[in-house]
């Protein structure tokens, strides 16, 4: 049950990635050919001026590392004046007061960090961050202006930088840029805006595809494959091997207990009650086995967090939900009877004269 | 045989059935057994001396025939019926013991109890008592593999008298014991008889145990023989 609790853990954290209510209206859009492919950023001034759109930001995945390549999170230039406005639940949740904004704001080489990424490399505002281009040949040194909280780990292992940097640093880079995030007034309007912009740069020169935010997000996990129907499926192969082996092992345990069933009901234990017997017990011991298997799949849960977290971002909020426990505690107790019952009864079936023959 | 006998067989059959060829076991057997009797089922092996002692005890039903033991004609229950009989009237001696190994002999002796509307402390009470009988009292908190053979069959005992039956059955209750313990557990199953007034009927092959009895039935291929009283 460790296995299938992890599992089903990992299946709600995924699920999580593309269910985030804060992203549910917001809007990205991208080139239609890709992630590596750039949109021009006069596109900006067509979809501000949208009417469902509230705000919009645009953001650069620039790929830095810090001192090492190994010291790899996501880092973005961003458009310091916007960035708030389109993710203000984010960062309205941190604390992050207006001055601090405006710091960074001033500092043209300002960049605001994330808190779980300043704990890691123990940096404090004020510190210069040197980073490594990966993508682009430049390494800006920034000097960190705020730290924020996010409301979910992953969205503390960040950090943005003013887009200045990378288009001043980048010829190619000036007047380009990865993605846009647009706010909307009412998420109903996302499609409807999304549709219109999509048509509206049809058969230009950089096509775009607009997608919710969640939508976007889905798809860097969808990049691994299908991995729901994959974990389903490894779950349902390791529940069935569970099964197997749980069947075999309780038929064997009552089969060894084949006299002592018959000497219970000569001594006159009904029936029943000796089948009920015999159930609590298969069920008592696959349930204290499901239960141990979920508490150490909880016990499991930091370190994928802090060890894979590290390398796949979305598994920084890899935690067990009470109802994933609930669902993964059921499963045993399912598991439990189904593998009991079929011996159980069979035993309790079978002749009591049968059963004292038994004996060896 | 007497107006108040514990045990009435009438015509009573037993076949097993091997796909359709009936392989008869018992025919037509006819006795009374009265209360407080001691009586050893013998005969040589194939007689049927098991299976009629299952029936009698309530574990196995007869093909035909009328089985009334301690007042009740047993082909009138049903499963539950027949299980919550053998509860409050039979006990129950193997040749094996048959103790639950993971339980000590005090929980062993109070395992038929636990279907009894008896309190926990009437119950221990109980145990105490039949323990101190069997002379276990001291042994009460041991498990099976902390028993000699001996011992075992006298916990066995003690758990077939607990509920205060009328009628224990026996089925070759020394054969897996040396002599002197033998001897020692056929002492305690006639005093049970003379001092407790227990009806006993005790499946056997050793003449020695069948002694111990007062009577001796002898089936001979299913069939009854004869009624022997045994001379002292």
């Amino acid at each position: 049950m460790f296995l299938v609790t992890l599992l089903q853990s990992l299946l709600t954290t995924l699920d999580a990635v593309s269910n985030n209510p804060t992203s549910s209206n917001r809007l990205v859009v991208r080139h239609k050919s890709g992630l590596a492919q750039v949109l021009p950023m006069s596109y900006l001034t067509y979809l501000k001026a949208q009417p469902e759109v509230e705000s919009a930001t645009y953001l650069q995945w620039f790929g830095g590392t810090y001192k090492d390549p190994s010291n790899f999170f996501a880092n973005f230039a961003s458009d310091e004046t916007t960035l708030f406005q389109v993710f203000k639940e984010e960062f309205g949740a941190s604390g992050v007061t207006e001055d601090q904004i405006q710091d960074f704001v001033r500092d043209g080489t300002g960049c605001i960090v994330g808190k779980a990424l300043a704990d890691k490399f123990g940096w404090k505002v004020g510190d210069v961050v040197p980073l490594q281009g990966t993508i682009f040949p430049i390494s800006p040194r920034l000097t960190i202006r705020v730290i924020f909280r996010g409301t979910k780990p992953s969205q503390e292992n960040v950090l943005h930088f003013h887009y200045k940097v990378l288009a001043e640093g980048v010829p190619r880079m000036k007047g380009q840029v990865g993605t846009f995030f647009l706010r909307v007034h009412n998420a109903d309007q996302i499609p409807r805006l999304s549709a219109r912009i999509d048509n509206h740069y049809a058969n230009s020169a950089s096509e775009t595809l607009s997608e919710t935010e969640n939508a976007f997000n889905l798809s860097f996990v969808k990049m691994l494959g299908n991995i729901s129907a994959m974990i389903q499926g490894i779950t349902v192969a390791v529940l069935v091997a569970i099964l197997i082996v749980t069947a075999g092992t309780m038929s064997v345990a009552i089969r060894e207990r084949t006299t002592e069933i018959a000497v219970l009901r000569a001594m006159g234990f009904r029936t029943g009650l000796v089948l009920s017997l015999l159930l609590g017990e298969g069920m008592l011991l696959v349930g204290g086995g499901g239960i141990i298997g979920v508490g150490l799949a909880g016990l499991a849960a930091g370190g994928i967090r802090k060890g894979v977290g590290a390398s796949v971002p979305f598994l920084e909020d890899f935690s067990l939900l009470p109802s994933t426990m609930l669902l993964c505690l059921g499963i045993t107790f399912v598991v439990g009877l189904l593998s009991t019952f079929i011996p159980a009864y069979q035993a309790t079936r079978r002749p009591i004269t049968e059963g004292l023959r038994s004996i060896g | 045989m007497n107006g108040d006998a514990i045990i009435k067989l009438r015509d009573i059959a037993k076949s097993y059935w091997r796909e359709t060829l009936e392989i008869p076991v018992l025919q037509g057997i006819d006795f009374d057994i009265p209360q407080g009797g001691y009586y050893a089922l013998m005969g040589p092996s194939g007689s049927g001396k098991t299976t009629l002692l299952n029936l009698i005890a309530g574990i196995d039903r007869p093909t035909r025939g009328s089985l009334e033991v301690c007042g009740y004609e047993l082909n009138d229950f049903d499963d539950d019926e027949l299980a919550a009989w053998r509860n409050a009237h039979v006990g129950f001696i193997f040749q094996n013991y048959n103790l639950i190994p993971v339980l000590t002999a005090f929980e062993n002796v109070e395992l038929p109890l636990l279907l009894t509307p008896m309190s926990r402390r009437a119950r221990r009470a109980r145990v105490e008592e039949v323990l101190s009988l069997v002379n276990l009292e001291d042994r009460m908190l041991n498990y099976p593999r902390q028993l000699s053979g001996g011992q075992e069959q006298r916990v066995a005992i003690a758990r077939a008298i607990v509920g205060n039956p009328d009628l224990l059955v026996a089925d070759e209750p020394t054969g897996a014991l040396d002599h002197q313990n033998a001897e020692e557990i056929l002492n305690l199953m006639e005093r049970l008889n003379t001092d407790l007034g227990k009806t006993i009927l005790v499946v056997t092959h050793d003449p020695k145990a069948a002694h111990h009895a007062r009577f001796q039935i002898h089936l001979d291929k299913g069939v009854f023989d004869k009624t022997v009283e045994v001379n002292r």
